[in-house]
């Protein structure tokens, strides 16, 4: 199989895709870009770069060596088997679609993804604000059973390379909506925006990566609603621009409530989801969008006595899906 | 060594990219414009935070909100967005002389959220509210 990494090539196009954008704002809305906050998540990229080179290896080799465990075996000539690639982008991206949810339900795998979530603009330049710990973190096993399904290590990170390309232009708030057709089946920025939001709505919804089909069988989709103002970032926003700190501060935050946690809930902060204490000091995701139907209820109740009796109390405050 | 070329070019993209924004102008002009902005940043930092006194900084770089229960919130300017936090005992309020004015400079004691001055009619309630402040323990 010859040697081609894709995202080497699309790497020319996300910089030309991120001046269109600058230019955009510069005419629509000036509050899109902060000079700051670009400068920070493109050092982002450049460090996963960085990190991804130096522990790349360790997973392919580790990739390699299961890969003579696997369950079906396509031939020497695996590459020349035209609907194993397919085959293999839809399953990886059904992989990414767990591998994304659990990055934000479970802390220890969040550590690292927030880095992804820590800015409070939403451009292409966030697109490229990607992990340096996830080798640390462990994202790495959400792509095992692929490789002991039988597809090759190098099948899956070609396929990945180009899962992440067609995220990038996802992150965008220059794009309205897509045609009807495409935001039923993929993820558009429409979706993308919700999955970036911190409105309580819109928390912890919509991971998908490519297709937008996974949020919808599995029950985590959420349509972006005009009623809403989008709000980017994550709950407790980082209000700075220090790079580092926005790199490992949820680390920090991991370890500080380990070490303070009485012994039987020391683990409860690795692995229960981001916000969770032990004391109920702080809001999860799930906390909060309970607080925000509570909070919508009565006034939906209100406008459906006026307007629309028996019509649902929640739904009648939100345009439908 | 062609990383090392990669990763020069790319580190040279990165600059020439932050530049071109700070050149267009991108992100100036946020501000705090008045108590109901305030108000809903503060919704942002402590969901369901409801304002009984509000303080405006007179140039929108800040405000300051007090609840019922004397929590205070401090939200300030963060690049063209926002930040805030609930001030806790760390919390810090200093009144100090800004070219014959009195400013009021409010630190949450998180070093790298950094402080926050306040240009507001009453600095002096507004400091004693501060030091009052008391977050809720965390574990």
């Amino acid at each position: 199989m010859p040697e081609f990494s894709p995202i080497d090539f699309a790497v020319p196009a996300f910089v030309l895709l991120v001046l269109i954008e600058m230019i955009w704002a510069r005419r629509k809305r000036q509050g899109a870009y902060e000079p700051r906050d670009t400068l920070t998540s493109l050092a982002f990229g450049l460090g996963s770069s960085v990190t991804g080179l130096l522990t790349g290896g360790a997973v392919l080799v580790l990739s390699l060596w299961l890969y003579q465990f696997r369950l079906f075996d396509f031939g020497a000539e695996w590459w020349m088997v035209w609907w194993l690639w397919p085959l293999c982008f839809v399953l990886d991206d059904l992989g990414y679609y767990w591998f994304h949810r659990c990055a934000h339900r479970v802390r220890w795998f969040w550590a690292s993804h927030v880095n992804h979530h820590s800015s409070q603009h939403y451009n292409y330049s966030t697109a490229l604000r990607q992990s340096w710990t996830s080798f640390f973190a462990l994202s790495f096993i959400f792509r095992i059973p692929l490789t002991l399904l039988g597809f090759h290590p190098a099948m899956i990170l070609f396929v990945g390379a180009f899962n992440l390309i067609y995220q990038f232009w996802i992150h965008t708030e220059a794009i309205g909506r897509m045609p009807r057709w495409f935001e039923a089946v993929m993820n558009t920025p429409s979706h993308h925006r919700v999955h970036h939001a911190t409105n309580p709505l819109y928390l912890d919804r919509n991971y998908a990566g490519t297709f937008i089909v996974w949020d919808r069988m599995f029950g985590t989709f959420q349509a972006e609603t005009d009623s809403e103002r989008i709000r980017y970032g994550i709950v407790r926003q980082l209000g700075t621009f220090n790079l580092l700190w926005a790199v490992f501060h949820e680390w920090v935050g991991i370890a500080q409530d380990v070490w303070r946690a009485p012994w039987r809930h020391k683990l409860s902060y690795v692995w229960r989801p981001p916000g969770w204490t032990h004391d109920g000091s702080r809001d999860t995701s799930d906390m909060l969008r309970a607080q925000w139907l509570e909070r919508q209820a009565p006034a939906a109740l209100e406008t459906s006595e006026k307007s629309v009796p028996n019509e649902n109390s929640i739904a009648v405050k939100e345009k439908p899906a | 060594m062609a990383f090392l070329v990669k990763f020069t070019a790319s580190l040279l993209a990165i600059l020439v990219l932050a530049w071109f924004a700070l050149r267009l102008g991108l992100g100036r002009d946020a501000r705090i414009r008045d108590k109901e902005h305030a108000q809903l940043l503060a919704d942002e930092v402590v969901y369901g935070f409801e304002a009984l006194k509000t303080a405006v900084d007179k140039f929108g770089r800040a405000a300051l909100l007090q609840d019922a229960a004397g929590r205070v919130i401090l939200v300030k300017l963060h690049g063209a967005q926002f930040s805030g936090r609930l001030l806790g005992p760390e919390a810090e309020a200093l009144i100090w002389n800004d070219q014959g004015e009195r400013e009021l400079l409010v630190s949450s004691g998180e070093w790298l959220f950094g402080k926050a001055s306040l240009n507001i009619a009453d600095p002096d309630d507004w400091a004693k509210a501060v030091k009052a402040a008391k977050e809720p323990a965390h574990a």
